[in-house]
């Protein structure tokens, strides 16, 4: 399992990288373990609305669908279209899957560090 | 998960990385490291295993084992054969699933039942109110064994070569076997829950578990765990308890009859009795009646049916979801996920799967019974709509070894034909007719044993003038059974049918001879509709009762349709009430030569079932049949049965060099004129019944049934064609039977030398007949034939007695007599053997060697030649424009 050094984590298992005042956003190894193999991706529309705690989208992995949560409100200004006729790029490369890029940013989740997000998964798992 | 129970793979799961799960109180791996799309793409392309030791195994044994099971099962266990399985479920006393099941009748002193591994305890409890009853006891032996679903394209030669080579099972479905694998006894069935047409399922003893899994995975096998096994039983249409059978999302029991399955597990034999759920089920019944017929107006005992479903729109349906046609919501998606697929290009057989994915949405449905098949609806995907449609299926099994996807089309609606002018088209249909008459007579070798080129003189004769006309007729007893035609201008066709019954009297050996039929299929029908109205003779106030038991050879071991109930049996055919299936028995084959006739066990099966009629004859036949040896059979034991020799593909071996249907013992013989015989395409009957034996009756019935009751036009120009086939038959007979199976037999031992695999026996040189049977490996036949008729060579792709149908064919059937006629001697053969090893095996180009080696041989032999004859066929020829 791989938990970059670089990047803040959810407690609902999404990533998040700061690009200047932009955070991109996607979902971690230990979340697309979890699901299994992705087969669809529910996607938001660029100048959608996102709000911390809530739903932007969802992921359908063969078993089950799942939502997708933002950590951050803002607004959306960019989403990675490709992932929409390849939603298996979420489970071979997760970290390199951006799913939405989000600025004018409000409000953040409270976000763990590598460490405390591997120790918190540790025990989810 | 510490009070878990685990099966006896447990370890092997674990150590393969397998994620584990609660699954009915069982620890079981829902997915290894591939991933559920991996392991689902594995069985469809070549084989997994799946460890489904968690299901629940009850032993069923003691005298009343049968009648319990008829109490509380929903099949009937009486049409449950030694060796065989059936699907059955387990009713409550409302008409609602319990469970289903599947029944094995491994030995003749018990049955087993396998349950869903969460239902074992209940369903145990449910039998438990009725087996105070019965004479018998239920064992839990669940533990005791441990059992693998082998399922995929592989699956069988992998099995095949864990076996040593020997046969697993008979390749129909639902088939059962027991044997030794490297000293371990292994229960074999040919059953599954993925719908691949080529999987498994093997029980093992417990301690042997760990040795079959491994042993599999050493073979190119992988694990696939319970997520695979439920994408992969959905996109077959097969039904899970607790999504399209127990309770609905409402809470409402599901009627039995919702799950089309249903309609082949549900019995109502008067056998079983009045069992648990009959009356309940029998107004579900009523009810799936009137709505196959569309008639909605009661449909209250099956209110909805489990249905498929496609997504239109992009998403994923989920068990739960809720379907609605406009505000109207008409029932729940049941199950439902994306699944994956191969993708395929090309049309028909030359369909070829690639190695590209792809995934679609699909799912079952349990929805209002007035919704039909190509109906849009929508469902509810967490408060969006999304479009969906209810196809026919999502996949079809009838083109093995394969399992297809079936991707939603709409159907096409018929187009209304524009104005066009035909003249264009029908001088480029002369030119293309011209084109393939000289590609198949000169440069094509030709090899179906079913086919033959008749002489230019049956050619000519089959173009003249009667070939327009009618000559219907019928004896008439008021005129000492003189025939009387109904129109005028018959009197040389009159003339023409007699000479050709005296002919083929002279050439069978036996009485009468009806000539009218047209095919050899009709010879066929016509006498079984002769058989069953001589049996109902005394009797014309009641429906006619059918014929029943019938011994044939099976279709798989060569047997003919016209002799099967798909073929030309069907209507004539009775159903054993016993049983429910029809009353049809097959010879049994000898297990060192799946290609011959077993005659001592044949002689037990007769001696059990005690038919009205035997049938012998195949398509696929490499040996004389064993007339005489069960006429003496019969005789000897009293036996009232009619034995009927079905010659189509041997019809022109009638002598010497192979049988003498009616000395061996025959009382009917029927063929078509065509394959061997030298004729037009036609049938024909003869019988050997005297006068004044009372079974001259069925031959005066078989006259009727040719005419009135086959034909009105008999086709009298073919009927021409075929005397000048006859005479040609009588007078060369001996050369021409003699060349055709000596032919066969070096053709056979050639093919054998160049390293091809010839079936059949090598002590009598491979076949007694004109047939010649070549292995190229399992379901590669149809290609092998493709590209043999790209290189001039026709042959026929067949499947062997132990391959599942003609998409998995591994054979290559071929017959001699086509070129025997065209005066190919022993070197020829000798060098078309080499050139097919050439082609099969080595993939090289023979187009023109073959074309330039028929070129050599135009010519037609065993017909009439010489001056006066000449002079005659030209003259004909000549008036006809030739």
């Amino acid at each position: 399992m791989n938990f970059p050094a670089d990047l803040k984590y959810s407690k609902s298992h999404e990533w998040v990288k700061m690009e200047g005042d932009v955070a991109v956003i996607g979902i971690t190894d230990f979340a697309q373990d979890a699901l299994g193999d992705v087969v669809f991706i529910n996607l938001p529309s660029e100048g959608d609305t996102a709000e911390a705690g809530s739903a932007f989208g969802d992921v359908e992995s063969v078993k089950a669908v799942s939502d997708l949560v933002s950590p951050v409100s803002g607004e959306i200004v960019e989403v990675n279209e490709e992932l929409a006729d390849a939603p298996e790029t979420l489970n071979t490369d997760p970290y390199g899957a951006w799913i939405i890029k989000v600025s004018g940013i409000t409000e953040t989740e409270e976000l763990l560090d590598a460490a405390a997000y591997e120790a918190f998964c540790a025990e989810e798992a | 998960m510490g009070e878990l129970k685990r099966t006896q793979l447990f370890d092997v799961h674990v150590n393969s990385g397998a994620t584990m799960v609660d699954f009915g109180g069982w620890e079981m791996p829902v997915q290894y490291p591939t991933g559920i799309v991996a392991e689902h793409l594995y069985t469809r392309h070549a084989c997994s295993l799946f460890d489904v030791s968690h299901m629940g195994r009850l032993l069923i044994e003691g005298p009343d084992r049968i009648k319990f099971l008829q109490h509380v099962v929903s099949s009937n266990v009486m049409g449950l054969d030694l060796n065989k399985a059936q699907y059955c479920i387990i009713p409550d006393e409302d008409g609602s699933a319990v469970d289903d099941a599947y029944l094995y009748s491994y030995e003749e002193d018990n049955l087993l039942l396998v349950v869903n591994a969460s239902n074992t305890d209940k369903d145990l409890a449910h039998f438990e109110k009725y087996l105070k009853d019965f004479d018998c006891t239920i064992k839990n032996i669940t533990a005791d064994y441990a059992s693998i679903a082998v399922q995929g394209p592989k699956s069988k030669d992998m099995l095949t070569a864990l076996a040593g080579g020997q046969t697993l099972t008979e390749p129909m479905k639902n088939a059962l076997n027991t044997l030794m694998m490297e000293g371990r006894e292994v229960r074999v069935a040919k059953t599954g829950y993925t719908g691949e047409p080529l999987g498994y399922e093997v029980f093992v003893k417990s301690e042997d578990a760990e040795w079959m899994w491994n042993r599999l995975i050493e073979l190119g096998a992988k694990p696939a765990g319970l997520g695979a096994r439920d994408t992969l039983r959905l996109e077959a249409g097969m039904p899970l308890y607790g999504h399209e059978m127990g309770v609905d999302p409402d809470g409402n029991r599901m009627p039995i009859y919702a799950v089309p399955l249903a309609r082949f597990a549900v019995s109502f034999s008067p056998q079983k009795g009045n069992f648990v759920g009959r009356e309940p089920l029998a107004a579900q019944y009523e009810a799936f009646k009137r709505i196959n017929n569309r008639d909605f107006s009661d449909i209250t005992a099956v209110p909805r049916r489990i249905m498929p479903i496609t997504l239109l729109d992009k998403g994923v349906m989920r068990a739960g979801m809720a379907v609605y046609q406009g505000d109207k919501q008409v029932g729940w998606v049941t199950s439902g996920t994306m699944v994956p697929y191969y993708v395929a290009e090309g049309e028909g057989l030359q369909t070829v799967i690639l190695e590209e994915t792809a995934k679609r949405a699909i799912g079952m449905c349990y929805i209002n019974s007035d919704i039909l098949e190509d109906d849009t609806v929508e469902v509810d995907v967490r408060g969006k709509r999304l479009k969906a449609v209810i196809p026919p299926y999502h996949m079809r099994v009838d083109a093995p070894p394969f399992a297809r996807p079936i991707l939603y089309r709409a159907k096409a609606e018929a187009k209304a034909a524009a104005a066009e002018d035909r003249l264009p088209k029908a001088i480029t249909l002369l030119n293309k007719a011209l084109e393939n008459h000289r590609w198949r007579q000169q440069r094509c070798i030709n090899l179906i044993p079913s086919e033959n080129t008749p002489s230019r003189a049956v050619q000519m004769l089959g173009a003249s003038d009667p070939a327009f006309r009618y000559a219907e007729h019928k004896k008439v007893k008021s005129f000492y059974d003189a025939d009387i035609f109904y129109y005028q201008g018959t009197k040389f066709i009159d003339e023409v049918e007699q000479l050709l019954v005296e002919q083929m009297k002279q050439y069978f050996g036996c009485r009468e001879v009806e000539t009218r039929v047209i095919s050899g299929q009709m010879s066929n029908a016509a006498t079984f509709s002769a058989l069953v109205d001589w049996k109902n003779r005394l009797d014309r106030k009641h429906d006619a009762k059918r014929l029943g038991y019938v011994l044939n050879n099976h279709i798989i071991k060569g047997g003919h349709l016209s002799a099967q109930p798909m073929g030309a049996l069907r209507d004539y055919i009775a159903v054993d009430p016993v049983t429910e299936r029809n009353a049809v028995v097959n010879f049994p084959v000898c297990a060192d030569n799946i290609y011959k006739i077993d005659v001592e066990e044949t002689k037990k099966v007769i001696d059990k079932y005690r038919p009205e009629l035997i049938i012998f004859g195949k398509s696929m036949v490499l040996h004389k049949e064993p007339v005489a040896a069960i006429r003496k059979f019969v005789d000897e034991q009293k036996i009232n049965t009619t034995i009927m020799y079905d010659m189509a593909h041997v019809l022109g071996l009638v002598g010497d060099s192979f049988q003498k249907p009616f000395e061996e013992g025959a009382e009917i013989v029927t063929g078509s004129t065509h394959k061997t015989f030298f004729g037009s395409q036609r049938g024909v009957i003869g019988v050997n019944y005297k006068p004044d034996e009372l079974k001259y009756g069925l031959w005066e019935t078989i006259e009727s049934r040719a005419f009135p009751g086959s034909v009105s036009n008999h086709h009298l120009g073919s009927q021409l064609a075929l005397l000048m086939a006859a005479y040609e038959m009588n007078q060369f007979k001996a050369e021409y039977q003699k060349a055709v199976v000596e032919s066969a037999k070096h053709f056979a031992k050639c093919l054998k030398a160049e390293g091809l695999n010839v079936a059949g026996d090598p002590a009598i040189d491979y076949t007694e007949t004109h047939q010649v049977i070549v292995s190229v490996g399992y379901g590669v036949g149809p290609e092998v034939a493709e590209r043999l008729e790209a290189n001039n060579v026709i042959v026929n792709y067949q499947a062997t007695p132990d391959e599942e149908g003609f998409t998995a064919s591994g054979g290559l059937r071929m017959g001699v007599s086509e070129m025997v006629r065209f005066g190919f001697t022993k070197d020829d053969f000798a060098k078309l053997a080499s050139l097919l090893a050439d082609c099969i095996l080595r993939n090289k180009d023979i187009s023109e060697d073959v074309a330039k080696l028929r070129g050599e041989h135009l010519e037609m032999q065993y017909c009439f030649k010489g001056e006066e004859f000449e002079a005659a066929l030209n003259g004909l020829m000549a008036e006809l424009g030739v």
